[in-house]
């Protein structure tokens, strides 16, 4: 009795491992990845762009965000490359050579060198003005720090065409992706949780409190305003559809259908909500959690 | 378990079929059972309900000092709106104040009134977006005993040079959408912030500016016309 038990506790303790491992390890080629990367090196330059016109108003030596204003806001733990910039030629160099970090990650040029380097800027970028960050930036740095784990100019890449990079199937692209789709779906599941502690999203009318907004891009108002059944049903349909994200790409039978839905879903909801670029970064995050199987596998030939 | 040729054999396989070395699984494991702890803690430690002193501390010591400056110390609580005050749109709005602002409005060089307003009304960028956030910060922060004033106080001086004065008034206008039972109603603006700054010998003063209904109104001494009330 006593030996049986012991032997099924181990072999669910050898499934789990086998679980674990297979989830986490198993090797990928760099198709999807390539994707993922060659997107958030694209949005990326796109928001970074939109710090570049206050840059100085910012940052600069009289900027508005002053080493006082950090030491009130910041962690004690932060840490910034920007620090360091004392005057409004070296912001601008960093900035620069951050924004060309981004487009090599987005060509998929030096990739190795550029990934890590790219997700150093985000983060310092970001710490350097923690009052002006949105969701789209922290969504952004989660992804940056992933492509660091993968191997993503291994396709579509400069590095490609070179023949810098190696088309076999990697364990660390696997690990990447599995690291994109638990971000995915722990974001989901986080912004549901936030989201159903209001009552707006319990009576139907938080997408109304979204449209109505001065900065909203989309004018749903007239919609809304005719028709509450309409506003309670965009509500509604905006939690449904993140529950079912959040846990449907856990499913190997929904996994497909979910991810493939984030890619219209996310961008929606971020237009709706007045945050198009948080919906793009999460569209990302839905097309690193679709099934292998339906990976392009194919990457360009080394010239 | 292998040994010898076996062993190598084995590893050259795991290396051609792009497997992870089984040598190296127990420390990935480690590392990202770590990472998953940090992840979770981080998550239920971030939430605009606050958090226990006990997750506090053990984010604190054990996760914020590598999270931190990576950017990953994230909540992910992407709440889009609770319909509050604090979700509508913000703005700031910068104006001259003191005796620049007076002799402009004796010369009829310009109202006093007139102001930097930033965003500008009907920019929907990402980086109208950015001031968005600056402006309701800075008004968010005025519960807190660290924060408060530092931001207004910010804006001030780094407008000095533009405005090309040393007295600025900085006003944040918050634009709420009417309640959804008076959905055809305009938006309100209404003051968040109105604090006066400048700077005096060097020193910057940040004067905090009662909100306009805290003001009593102007009564007229004279009589009016008529004698009636």
């Amino acid at each position: 009795m006593g030996h049986r038990s012991s032997s099924s506790v181990g072999a669910l303790a050898a499934a789990a491992a086998g679980t674990w491992d297979r989830f986490w390890f198993t090797p990928s080629t760099a198709a999807r990845l390539a994707v993922v990367r060659a997107l958030a090196g694209l949005l990326g330059l796109l928001l970074a762009w939109s710090w570049a016109g206050d840059l100085d108003a910012w940052f600069g030596p009289d900027g508005i965000v002053s080493p006082q204003v950090l030491e009130a806001w910041r962690s004690p733990t932060a840490l910034s490359l920007f620090d360091v910039a004392r005057s409004s030629a070296a912001v601008w160099a960093l900035y620069l050579v951050g924004v060309g970090l981004l487009g090599m990650l987005a060509v998929g040029a030096w990739t190795p060198i550029a990934a890590p380097l790219a997700a150093l800027f985000w983060a310092s970028l970001l710490h350097r003005g923690p009052m002006l960050v949105g969701p789209a930036d922290d969504v952004l740095a989660v992804i940056l720090w992933c492509l660091v784990v993968g191997r993503s100019g291994d396709a579509f890449s400069v590095d490609r065409r070179l023949a810098a990079a190696d088309a076999r199937p990697s364990w660390r692209n696997g690990l990447a992706l599995a690291l994109l789709r638990l971000h995915a779906s722990v974001i989901a599941a986080a912004a549901v949780v936030a989201q159903l502690k209001a009552d707006v999203w319990w009576n139907g009318t938080a997408a109304w409190w979204l449209a109505a907004r001065e900065s909203t891009r989309v004018d749903l108002t007239g919609v809304f305003a005719g028709s509450e059944i309409a506003t309670n049903l965009v509500t509604h349909a905006i939690v449904l559809f993140e529950i079912a994200f959040a846990a449907g790409v856990w499913n190997r039978w929904t996994r497909g259908p979910v991810a493939r839905a984030g890619l219209v879903g996310w961008p929606l909801i971020g237009l709706v909500a007045g945050e198009p670029m948080w919906g793009a970064a999460m569209a990302i995050l839905a097309w690193a959690c679709l099934p292998d199987d339906s990976a392009a596998e194919t990457a360009w030939p080394p010239l | 378990m292998p040994t010898g040729p076996e062993e190598g054999a084995e590893r050259g396989h795991e290396r051609a079929a792009g497997s992870l070395p089984e040598t190296l699984r127990g420390p990935a494991t480690l590392l990202l059972g770590l990472y998953l702890v940090g992840l979770f803690l981080c998550v239920a430690g971030n939430t605009a309900s606050g958090t226990s002193l006990l997750i506090g501390t053990i984010i604190d010591r054990l996760f914020a000092p590598w999270m931190v400056p990576l950017w990953l110390d994230l909540g992910h609580d992407t709440r889009l709106t609770y319909g509050l005050p604090e979700d509508a749109d913000h703005h700031l709005e910068i104006r001259l104040a003191g005796k620049l602002a007076g002799k402009l409005a004796g010369k009829g060089v310009g109202r006093p009134t007139a102001a930097l307003r930033l965003p500008t009304d009907g920019d929907h960028s990402e980086r109208a977006a950015r001031w968005r956030r600056l402006a309701a910060a800075a008004v968010l922060a005025e519960e807190d005993a660290e924060q408060a004033g530092v931001l207004p106080a910010a804006i001030g001086a780094g407008s000095f040079a533009a405005a090309g004065d040393d007295d600025l008034e900085i006003r944040i206008v918050r634009t709420s959408p009417p309640d959804y039972a008076s959905a055809r109603s305009p938006r309100s603006d209404e003051t968040a912030l109105e604090v006066r700054v400048r700077r005096r010998d060097g020193e910057l003063q940040l004067i905090p500016m009662p909100p306009a209904e805290e003001v009593a109104p102007l009564i007229d001494a004279a009589p009016a016309p008529g004698g009636g009330n």
